[in-house]
């Protein structure tokens, strides 16, 4: 099962024989994969077979011992954090316990990336605070401690610090793992509103029905290869293919 | 047997060449970074706050005790040979020169450096470290350099306050113990302590205020392991700021006498 050929013009980013090794162990033994501009592309794998690791590498939090990682056709590999900056601001990276940070109210944590990098005026600052609060019903938390909010709730304040630079790539590392279905709900609707806008977007999970709900086409990341690229429609026409298998529970 | 103990041994060598080899990018990053914008002011005071003045207590308990005590052991010692009269001058040079800048230089070690690497280790395996990264900013700028020059700061004034409290419970201990009168007491400290004892004393400090600082923000941003890797990077960061210290100081007396004692 393999994607279409695609135009290079739709292309966002891409992987090209990515290959990288922790120790003697290689974990990634040549991934390719293209992300199309505005689609939502779910990689899924078993534990420890370095899903994260690719989309840590997409903001350049990881280099590979090989290989290329394209955004919008620029190789960031040899780029400097100084480089990365720029690519940073293009690409947001929703980590999965939210990673806010704890010495911060959640409004510093929403302001932080905007005083970084734009010059808006702290009244623009709170002004888009309070509209990005209302849209993930985040409402009256402004002050509140990243401690004293819920699993669920430090999620969408994530998620919210990390699109609030308005980013053309979304990486989501596990955003619905551990959440009630509530909570996962309101985030699956997030990501469906930011796919609406033409946010490209890669979604890492366990959690099937979220990659279902929200995901293009779903890839299979199985022993350092990316194995099987496909829609759902193209899973449910061939049931013994690894990827179908990997998704319902089967030995791979 | 003998191969096993030549590779373990040769594992640490590794091991400790490659910790170097980050300790010095660690640094050569601060140095790379500190003149570019923005620059974290508020952050910076903050640090100062924390690290300073909230530690002017275990400064005030170490440096008091400390002068108490060597009054005393010199006074008991001294008075045997009728050398009591020698206590003001033998004491307050010793806490000048030395006493005060290693010993409050240790306790800060343990303190802040234990703060300042637990902080980042909590900070790196929660991965907002990486959030910093992420958000297009650098670690170095927003968590390492405010706490640099926090303790380049506060230490060294720190150490100066630790020298007046050491010398003023010698002070206490020498009138009430030794029975000596307290004005021949301050005129012997003020006729013995040259301001160059007093300035090579404090410039140690800054020295030690930066193995304490880059020790302790180099093992908490290389924390590995979870929790149980925060605990074991805030004992090294104590363990080897300390050994710097208690190492540095035996050449930084050695150049500071070679530079102003001739």
């Amino acid at each position: 099962m393999t994607a279409p050929m695609t135009n290079n013009s739709e292309i966002v980013a891409e992987f090209k024989d990515f290959r990288k090794s922790f120790g003697s162990k290689e974990v990634h033994k040549g991934v390719s994969f293209q992300l199309k501009k505005g689609e939502c592309l779910g990689l899924l794998g078993g534990s420890g077979q370095g899903k994260s690791v690719i989309l840590r590498s997409l903001i350049g939090l990881e280099k590979p011992d090989s290989g290329q990682v394209l955004i919008e056709g620029q190789d960031i590999v040899p780029m400097n954090e100084e480089q990365l900056i720029e690519i940073r601001k293009k690409v947001a990276y929703v980590f999965q316990n939210g990673a806010l940070f704890d010495s911060m109210s959640v409004y510093e944590n929403l302001a932080y990336p905007l005083r970084a990098h734009t010059n808006m005026q702290e009244d623009e600052i709170r002004q888009r605070i309070r509209e990005l609060l209302a849209e993930f019903g985040l409402s009256g938390n402004e002050q509140v401690s990243p401690a004293a909010l819920s699993g669920g709730m430090q999620k969408r304040v994530g998620l919210a610090r990390s699109i609030i630079m308005q980013p053309k790539i979304v990486l989501y590392d596990e955003p619905t793992a551990g959440l009630d279905p509530y909570n996962t709900i309101r985030i699956q609707e997030m990501i469906l509103r930011l796919k609406a806008k033409g946010v490209s977007a890669i979604f890492v999970t366990h959690d099937m029905p979220s990659a279902f709900a929200v995901c293009d086409r779903i890839a299979l990341l199985f022993e350092g290869r990316i194995q099987a690229v496909g829609t759902r429609e193209q899973l449910e026409q061939q049931p013994d293919s690894k990827l179908t298998r990997f998704v319902r529970g089967l030995e791979v | 047997m003998i191969a096993d103990f030549a590779t373990s041994i040769g594992a640490r060598m590794l091991t400790v060449a490659r910790a170097t080899g980050s300790y010095g990018l660690l640094f050569s990053s601060v140095i790379r970074e500190f003149p570019k914008r923005p620059f974290y002011f508020k952050l910076t005071v903050e640090q100062i706050y924390h690290i300073g003045i909230k530690s002017i207590g275990i400064v005030f308990v170490t440096a008091f005790s400390t002068g108490m005590v060597m009054a005393l052991q010199f006074g008991l010692g001294l008075e045997k040979f009728g050398g009591k009269l020698y206590v003001p001058k033998i004491v307050s040079l010793s806490i000048v020169r030395e006493i005060a800048p290693v010993f409050c230089s240790l306790m800060l070690a343990a303190r802040v450096g234990a703060g300042i690497a637990s902080e980042l280790g909590s900070m790196t395996v929660t991965q907002q470290i990486d959030a910093i990264r992420a958000l297009g900013t650098s670690p170095i700028k927003r968590v390492v350099i405010p706490r640099i020059l926090a303790c380049l700061i506060a230490v060294p004034l720190l150490a100066a306050i630790g020298n007046f409290i050491g010398i003023a419970g010698a002070l206490i201990v020498g009138v009430s113990e030794l029975g000596l009168d307290p004005m021949f007491f301050v005129q012997k400290v003020l006729t013995t302590v040259v301001i160059t004892d007093f300035v090579t004393g404090c410039l140690k400090t800054f020295f030690f205020a930066f193995f304490i600082s880059v020790t302790s923000c180099y093992f908490g941003l290389n924390v590995k392991g979870g929790t149980q890797g925060v605990g074991n990077a805030t004992r090294a960061a104590v363990v080897t700021s300390s050994i710097m210290i208690l190492i540095g100081d035996f050449f930084l007396t050695k150049a500071f006498f070679l530079m102003f004692e001739k």
